[in-house]
């Protein structure tokens, strides 16, 4: 034992220890930095991901194509149940196809009728997925697109039919998207037929909870759930999903999004909803405007 | 070869950033969008943890600190609290590299994972104390228990592919360390 102690004072040695408490303390105090002032350590750890990530794109892309193509090749392998499979899938589509031509033609007709104009403002950016959050107690992706092409923390990513999440923490050349299904996520929402709104909270699983909902027994499985715009989060009326019912009862939230393939975002720019701050003329006299004369006093004591 | 000789140590304390990039880069690629029932061991954590108990030297103080805290803000981890724990994990093992020489791989096993745990657990409190909003348990104690079970298969690597084993009492006389 005697020897053992000798051995282990020759090899930590006092300015050893000196090093490794200052690296302690140095980590300690970026951890309360985060803790105190998150934002500005995001930012940080934004711009450090901005700087190391596009370096690796160009392995990354060849690599992820290369184990896409190993899967798909596994697949393979299933192939000729996978084509019975989409036989009759493709017959209940036929169906669907022919109710959907004539819901368009309906849809159009009322919109003519209408005059509807959608949003003009609503354009959008698309970006490519370069990276996942790299971790299984994280969802979310990394964007090629930043600051650069004026991407701003809000804004609401969507793949080509439902919402995806929503920006927050953007680079000079990436933006991190937090998805639905992070644990950290929660959207504002109307479901369709009932018009209730609810939350959409996400708990790093493949359906997030509806959550803060008024009267669960109104909802109906396959009611759709849109965007409401409160708080001005998101535009209204983005589709996230439909409503489903999990083995215990909870209702959740099957996302239109493709979860299993984001290749391509769409990033929607947002620039808030306008709001009606000022109450109508009609109701309040503008502010300067003579007031109407008062009723004299003794009118109702006359008549009396 | 010489494994003592000083450029051979500054290419494996080169050699220990770099694959703690390479397995970043491997957690990075957008495969899986999907949310997993489980998660992968963090091999990064059994690696720093094996080459401290094997070659001290080649993974100084300051690096050890560098890449924990690059994986930490890579991986949208708390920055700071999981690299401080497993600096100080790692420290505490560094010491008793020496003394692991004469018991046996299980004796080190046990200790690792007795480390291991309690880095989780340290972690899981000081979250809890500064209120983070925490990852489920149940997929930590699976990454925590994966790593544990990996532990034998970075050494094995780490051993026969990187050479990164016990120095034997010739080198450790070169490097001036007594036994």
């Amino acid at each position: 034992m005697a020897g053992d102690r000798s051995q282990r004072d020759d090899y930590t040695t006092p300015l050893k220890r000196l090093l490794i408490a200052v690296c302690c303390l140095c980590l300690a105090l970026i951890f309360i930095v985060w803790r105190i002032d998150s934002p500005r350590v995001e930012r940080f750890r934004a711009q450090v991901v901005d700087a190391v990530v596009p370096n690796m794109e160009w392995a990354m892309v060849p690599v992820t194509g290369t184990i896409n193509l190993v899967r798909d090749f596994q697949s393979y392998q299933r192939l000729s149940k996978q084509n019975r499979e989409l036989r009759s899938e493709l017959r209940q589509m036929q169906a669907w196809k022919e109710a959907a031509l004539q819901l368009e033609q309906e849809n159009a007709r009322l919109l003519d009728l209408n005059n509807v104009r959608l949003d003009p403002q609503l354009t959008y950016i698309t970006g490519v997925v370069m990276a996942d959050s790299g971790s299984p107690f994280h969802q979310s992706v990394l964007l090629n697109v930043g600051s650069r092409d004026g991407v701003r923390d809000g804004w609401a990513a969507m793949d080509g039919i439902g919402l995806v999440g929503r920006i927050s923490g953007t680079g000079r050349n990436t933006a991190r998207v937090i998805l639905l299904t992070d644990a950290a996520s929660s959207v504002p929402a109307t479901i369709q037929p009932s018009g209730q709104s609810a939350l959409i909270a996400g708990d790093n699983s493949a359906a997030p909870l509806i959550d803060f909902l008024e009267n669960p027994d109104k909802l109906r499985p396959g009611d759709r759930v849109v965007t409401s715009g409160d708080g001005d989060v998101f535009p209204a009326g983005l589709l996230i999903g439909q409503v489903a019912s999990d083995p215990s009862g909870r209702l959740r939230v099957r996302l239109s999004a493709d979860y299993e393939r984001l290749e391509f975002l769409r990033v929607l720019r947002h620039h808030g909803t306008e709001g009606i701050n000022t109450p109508g003329n009609l109701v309040t006299p503008p502010p300067g405007a003579p007031l109407p004369r008062p009723r004299p006093e003794n009118l109702g004591a006359d008549n009396g | 070869m010489a494994s003592t000789s000083p450029a051979h140590i500054w290419l494996m304390r080169a050699a220990f950033p770099s694959l703690a990039l390479l397995y970043i880069f491997f957690h990075l690629l957008p495969l899986d969008t999907v949310p997993r029932q489980w998660a992968p061991p963090d091999l990064l954590l059994a690696m720093a943890m094996a080459w401290s108990l094997r070659r001290p030297d080649y993974v100084p103080t300051v690096l050890l600190a560098v890449t924990l805290l690059l994986a930490d803000l890579m991986f949208q981890r708390p920055p700071g609290l999981m690299a401080l724990f497993v600096l100080l994990g790692c420290e505490y093992l560094k010491p008793r590299a020496l003394t692991h020489r004469d018991t046996g791989f299980v004796a080190e096993w046990i200790s690792v994972s007795l480390v291991l745990t309690a880095i989780i657990v340290l972690n899981r409190l000081a979250l809890s104390l500064v209120g983070v909003l925490q990852a489920p348990l149940g997929l930590i104690l699976i990454q925590m228990l994966l790593t544990i079970a990996a532990y034998p298969l970075v050494v094995f690597a780490s051993q026969s592919i990187l050479g990164v084993r016990r120095m034997t009492s010739a080198e450790l006389e070169t490097l001036g360390i007594r036994l």
